[in-house]
């Protein structure tokens, strides 16, 4: 025998425990292999070579339904991001703030008091104070006179008027929002100047407030007080910006509300202006809701519109009255409202808002007289809204904020008779500086060249620069001011095309090709579903072994397809084959009019689908009818449609974990009732008993509840200690002792009912597992102590510097060890000889009974191994409330199972869709909403010290979709518990269960994809359905992962050691 | 060496699947013409009675279930006592209620009043019961106990009532009802409609309409009431006699 030594491990440092391991098991290996070779000179029988080919077929097989899940994986990303692509606006987030005293160009011109705010800090300054009124969807048009006689028009005559009375004090001019038309990014846009998206991808995600430059930003920086009165978007955008004592936010949300906000911002506005009070406050922003929300209630076309229009008239009348000299009043809408006054699109009529400014001093101008007159359509001379941001920077001597890609309007700095170019040319200028150095600062970020980009607008710079380099003669100015303004809008008409519009024809191709995808799923599942139920027939067995073996020795055994998976790679390969073949056909036709990539992707997605469909259509001669044949199927079916069909709706996507719930409750109360129709007492019993316990634990989970805004009043926040921390209460703790207590038992429980409690399980289930399980507990508990300061005596960062190791050692055992465990475990058998003397045997041959306990579940729980190993890496990363609720999850499974094998469902799609819904609803259990700010970023750090790729983005991603993880690594288990060895077909089950269970997900991510592209004017949808869809679309892509390397690779591992040890079946 | 575990070796078997003995049939009317009419009469009654309280209902839950109770187990008792036959009655040939094993034959009024109070008491036994499932559906558990529980009351007068009207008490035959294995017909259909119903009564609640009529328990009270008219319906005209089947 071989000596060897097996070096001491380092203690905490997993990968030399691991590799401790791997040694000692390696030689432990060799032992066994020389003990068995000593023992039992094998010789090679047919029956072995038969066992060889099986093997080998199997692992073609594997390696071909490997390839069909990455093909779905592939087709699901493609789809993703086609949609994506036209759907979702991305921007980066640049930090840089601009300072008074650094402007990003030397001024043209010195002016007293230049680069301080007393003086003006980049342009002398003109007035004190603002007032800046947003009426929430006011249309250009419900401001100009108009002939007909439709509710909202003439009914808000005031600004028109005193533009043209008093052209000196005010102009009237259409003010074009940039899509997406919804308030909170209009009011990023209105303060950034800044194209707005829906992901500003900044460093941090959770908050909705503001981190980049803005103009109350710099409001702020330089002392001014800042009043806010109405819309709460603001409080939420800017916190901590206002004067706490005089400023009053109101709900924004309740559209049926027209009056309550509205009526309090008057109340409140006109005190504050008086001589007495205006020492209290430089900047005020009040904001009025209720002409948007009369154009959601009634559409525009409605009395109500003319009296809330009629009611902004007056108070803008009496606003102008009590203003002074040296305060400046902007009054605009933020937006306009399509034809039902709804918002949020690209429309024209959402887009066009309207502008005006006013001021008693009398400083405003025009360069042509004809301009007096506001224009008759919103079509002629319309300022962009990110042009306020320059403008009010500028009139108040504030600096530009460093992402501004506006240009100051003209009619503010033209000077009373319209002519002061010079002056025109320097406030151009200086802009134009301002977007240049914010392009260049932006390429860097990006890591792009900015002489790259196409259209770069650097010949326009030089010209401008030439333009005013001479003297300064009007004409000169005149140019100069003309060729900067050109930089501008060519800087912004890029920016735009880059940042801000919707795609339909790419989100069409997107939602196509996940449509097609998930037609393909279900083809696949239903052609690898079994059909007829296995005959059980030990004779009957042995019979047919014998006749393989016979044939197999002649040489005729032929090796039949068992899944569809090759037929299926087949058809996608050719049809992308064929597709490239006439892609450069295709790519002139179309005009090469996109990227060569997305070209690419797009003819490989659709040829790929369209050889899958081909290939089946020739597979199956008819189609059978496709609804689902049994009540468990139409359950399964019903889940899902109604799931997908919520989510049209803002209520049920709130309410998703509620729906999670009755629908499990519903699956439960079904198979009682099924399994009450058992023959037999004691499996009635059990039937009986295990739906109970599955419907039970649910509704247990369901009181660990992380409630979204939305869900107020009617929810209560119980995962941490309080509805405003994020730290769990001290009774919590006791969630994960108690996990470690309990848990392995209850799985010990599932084991012994089989007598499958045996083999390697108790090794590594009531002490690995155990272990682990303690360890985190251990963690959880150091964890508060930090968190609270149990412990104030202690060194700051000792506790961390003790928890982390403990958290790396849970990783090491749940993933490496367990790995590699997994890998080389046995079965979960044990076998016992007892020799009897048989009372019938000859004498001479005494009869031996073998038992081989857990032989009925060999397969099931051997892979259950692999799922305690994911259990423990996911009960490392949630919070005491999340552990609690993932292993009631695993209790669940469990039960699951149980029910399954009882009722005979196991080739049903009802287990892998009932596991996908537990994904689903124990994602909400821990913790999670479909909202971007209920990740827990935080457990990125807890085995971790710094952000370290790519095990962060890992960690983060398990903590959220733990559930959906754990749901996708059980699905093997709906076929394989309580399957012996040698059975035929299970990898055939296996990928049929496997792609139902992911099909669910692929139906839910196609639904939600629809919903968001189709409602992508609605109110909510970046509220409410956008995050929806990016939940759906990230949990998909999760779980395909999932399957092919942990469920698929699992059966893989499992059936070649179950084969191994009993052959192949 | 035969590899057979004998501890789960049956739980494979799919033949255990099959379903219990089909012995029972369906439920027939008492053979008179009054009994049909008022069989007929009984679900426009329930539904004109439901619609005239609504507007209470909706305003305010829990006195107007409360204060309906009665009036609905006098309409459920008469339509037991005037349509239904007893459990062990002499209009089945078989006794098999254990209930009234000891009755003397033509005892049947006394007999038939003391069906009827037993029906109602272990109707009231299962209003708990039925709340508890609602709970586990989701219902408030902290709050609007009162509202779950007369609603479960409701329920239970309208399904296990007449339910344990006709079959008494035998376990067979009710572990054949709760498998929802027997034969349908108008009591059994009545009670899987009344389910049905206020299963999908809790459809509309989430939805953000603000409307009174969506709050705890109006729409559950209502699909119930819709449902156990419409399988009532069902049960006693198109579906008589059918089982229903999972597989």
């Amino acid at each position: 025998m071989v000596q060897a030594k097996v070096p001491k491990a380092a203690p905490g440092n997993y990968n030399s425990i691991a590799a401790q391991y791997a040694r000692a098991k390696a030689i432990k290996d060799a032992e066994e292999v020389a003990k068995l070779a000593k023992k039992a000179p094998k010789e090679k029988t047919p029956a072995d070579d038969l066992d060889e080919w099986k093997k080998g077929r199997f692992v073609r097989e594997w390696w071909w339904v490997a390839g069909a899940f990455m093909w779905f994986l592939f087709i699901h990303g493609s789809g993703l991001y086609f949609f994506t692509r036209g759907f979702l606006l991305t921007r980066l987030v640049l930090e840089e703030k601009s300072s008074c005293s650094e402007p990003p160009i030397a001024l043209s011109s010195s002016f007293k008091g230049a680069g301080t705010i007393e003086g003006g800090c980049w342009h002398p300054k003109t007035f004190d104070k603002a007032v800046v009124v947003i009426i929430d969807a006011l249309r250009y048009d419900f401001t100009i006179p108009s002939n007909d006689t439709e509710a909202f028009h003439n009914a808000l005559p005031f600004l028109y008027e005193t533009a043209i009375s008093q052209p000196q004090n005010a102009f009237l001019l259409p003010f074009i929002a940039d899509p997406p038309t919804t308030t909170l990014q209009r009011l990023k846009g209105l303060t950034t100047g800044t194209l707005p998206t829906f992901i500003d991808a900044g460093s941090n995600f959770a908050g909705t407030a503001i981190e980049e430059d803005n103009l109350l930003m710099q409001m702020k920086d330089v002392g001014k007080r800042i009043v806010h009165l109405g819309d709460d978007t603001w409080t939420a955008l800017f916190p901590g910006y206002f004067e706490a004592n005089i400023s009053r936010a109101y709900d924004s949300l309740n559209v049926y509300d027209l009056h309550t906000l509205d009526n309090g911002v008057v109340e409140h506005i006109m005190p504050l202006l008086s001589p007495e009070r205006k020492g209290e406050w430089d900047v005020m922003f009040a904001h009025f809701l209720g002409v948007d929300h009369a154009g959601h209630r009634y559409g525009p076309n409605h009395p109500a519109m003319t009296t809330k229009l009629q009611q902004m008239d007056g108070v803008l009348r009496d606003l102008v009255a009590t203003l002074d000299d040296n305060t400046l009043l902007a009054v605009m809408g933020d937006h306009g409202m399509d034809g039902k006054g709804d918002h949020g699109g690209e429309s024209d009529d959402e887009i066009q808002a309207a502008l005006w400014m006013y001021s008693k001093r009398g400083i405003f101008g025009r360069t042509d007289p004809a301009y007096i007159t506001p224009p008759a359509t919103a079509k002629i001379r319309p300022v962009n809204q990110i042009d306020l941001v320059p403008t009010l920077a500028l009139l108040l001597g504030l600096p530009i904020p460093f992402n501004n890609l506006g240009k100051p309007i003209e009619e503010a700095f033209a000077g009373k008779k319209g002519n002061v170019w010079g002056n025109l040319a320097a406030i151009a200028r200086m802009t134009a500086a301002g977007i240049k150095r914010y392009q260049a600062a932006y390429y860097v970020a990006r890591g792009l060249d900015e002489s790259t980009i196409e259209g770069s607008p650097h010949a326009l710079w030089a010209t401008a620069e030439k333009a005013v380099a001479g003297n300064g003669k009007d004409k000169m100015w005149k140019e100069g001011y003309a060729a900067f303004s050109a930089f501008q809008e060519e800087t912004l008409r890029i920016c735009r095309e880059l940042w801000a519009r919707f795609d339909v024809p790419k989100m069409m191709l997107g939602v196509g090709i996940l449509a097609a995808s998930v037609v393909a799923l279900v083809l696949f599942a239903n052609w690898n579903a079994e059909d007829e139920a296995a005959v059980d027939d030990p004779e009957l067995d042995i019979a047919e072994s014998k006749l393989e073996l016979e044939s197999f020795s002649k040489g005729t055994l032929t090796s039949e397809d068992e899944t569809s998976a090759k037929s299926f790679i087949r058809g996608a390969l050719i049809g992308m084959m064929l597709g490239a073949a006439s892609s450069p056909t295709i790519w002139i036709a179309s005009g090469g009019a996109d990227t060569f990539v997305d070209f690419g992707l797009a003819v490989g997605s659709i040829s790929g689908i369209v050889g899958v469909f081909y290939q089946e259509l020739r597979r199956r001669m008819e189609f059978s009818n496709p609804f689902p044949r049994t009540l468990w199927g139409w359950l399964a079916v019903i889940f899902t449609i109604t799931q997908s069909i919520g989510f049209a709706s803002n209520s049920y996507t709130i309410w998703e974990d509620s729906i999670l719930l009755f629908f499990i409750s519903t699956f439960g109360v079904a198979t009682a009732t099924s399994s009450l129709r058992l023959e037999k007492n004691s499996e009635r019993a059990l039937g009986v008993y295990h739906s109970l316990c599955f419907i039970a634990l649910g509704w247990i989970a369901s009181f660990s509840k992380l409630c979204r805004e939305e869900q107020m009043p009617y929810c209560r926040s119980t995962y941490y200690a309080s509805a405003t921390s994020s730290t769990s209460a001290p009774w919590q703790l006791l969630i994960p002792f108690l996990l470690a207590a309990l848990l392995p038992s209850i799985i010990k429980s599932y084991y012994a009912s089989s007598r499958s409690y045996e083999g390697f399980a108790p090794v590594w289930i009531g002490w690995a597992f155990r272990s682990g399980l303690v360890l985190s507990a251990v963690f959880w508990t150091l964890d508060a102590a930090d968190d609270g300061e149990w412990l104030p005596t202690l060194p700051t960062g000792l506790l961390k510097n003790i928890r982390i190791p403990i958290a790396q050692t849970v990783f090491a055992v749940s993933i490496v060890v367990g790995t590699i465990a997994f890998n080389y475990a046995p079965p979960c058998i044990s076998v016992r000889t007892s020799a009897t003397q048989a009372p019938t045997a000859k004498v001479t041959s005494p009869n031996a009974t073998v038992t081989i306990l857990g032989f009925a579940n060999t397969h099931g729980t051997r892979y259950f191994l692999l799922l305690t190993n994911i259990l423990l890496a996911v009960l490392m990363v949630q919070k005491p409330m999340g552990a609690g609720a993932i292993a009631l999850m695993a209790w669940q499974i469990l039960s699951l199972l149980e029910i399954i094998d009882l009722n005979s469902l196991a080739s049903s799609p009802i287990g892998p869709v009932i596991l996908a819904l537990l994904g689903s609803f124990h994602f909400f259990k821990t913790g999670h909403q479909t909202t971007l700010s209920s990740i827990q970023w935080e457990s990125a750090f807890i085995p971790l010290h710094t952000i370290r790729y790519p095990y962060s983005p890992l960690l983060v991603a398990l903590n959220s979709f733990g559930a959906q993880i754990l749901a996708a690594a059980a699905v093997p288990l709906i076929v394989l518990w309580k399957q012996k060895p040698k059975k035929k077909g299970i990898l055939r089950s296996v990928i049929s269960a496997l792609a139902w269970h992911i099909a669910y997900y692929a139906v839910i991510s196609l639904a939600t994809t629809m919903w968001a592209g189709h409602l992508r004017r609605h109110l909510m949808l970046y509220r409410i359905f956008c995050p929806k869809f990016m939940t759906a679309a990230v949990v998909m892509l999760v779980v395909d992962v999932v399957g092919i390397v942990v469920a698929l690779v699992g059966v893989r591992c499992n059936s070649m050691a179950i084969g191994e040890v009993f052959g192949w079946g | 060496m035969p590899l057979i575990d004998p501890v789960t070796m049956s739980a494979i078997n799919p033949a255990s699947q099959s379903a219990p003995a089909k012995t029972s049939s369906p439920i027939e009317l008492l053979p008179n013409d009054l009994a049909r009419i008022i069989s007929q009469v009984h679900p426009v009654l329930l539904l004109s009675a439901y619609y005239l309280r609504f507007p209470s209902f909706v305003a305010d839950p829990i006195p107007t279930l409360l204060s309906s109770l009665l009036p609905l187990a006098i309409i459920q008792a008469a339509y037991a006592a005037l349509c239904l036959p007893a459990t062990g009655s002499n209009a089945k040939a078989v006794k098999r209620g254990k209930l009234n094993g000891a009755k003397k034959i033509g005892d049947a009024p006394s007999a038939n009043a003391f069906t009827l109070l037993f029906s109602f008491v272990l109707s009231l036994l299962s209003t708990p019961v039925l709340a508890g499932l609602q709970i586990l559906f989701g219902a408030p558990i902290t709050t609007h106990l009162p509202h779950t529980l007369l609603s479960s009351a409701h329920l239970a007068l309208l399904t296990v009532f007449p339910l344990v009207y006709v079959h008494g008490s035998d376990g067979k035959k009710w572990r054949e009802i709760a498998s929802l294995h027997s034969p349908i017909d108008e009591v059994f259909g009545g009670a899987v409609g009344c389910f049905l119903g206020a299963w999908l009564g809790a459809v509309p609640i989430p939805l953000d309409w603000d409307r009174e009529w969506q709050k705890w328990p109006v729409t559950i009270v209502t699909g119930a009431y819709a449902g156990y008219v419409l399988g009532k319906m069902v049960g006693s005209w198109l579906l008589k006699g059918r089982r229903i089947e999972f597989d």
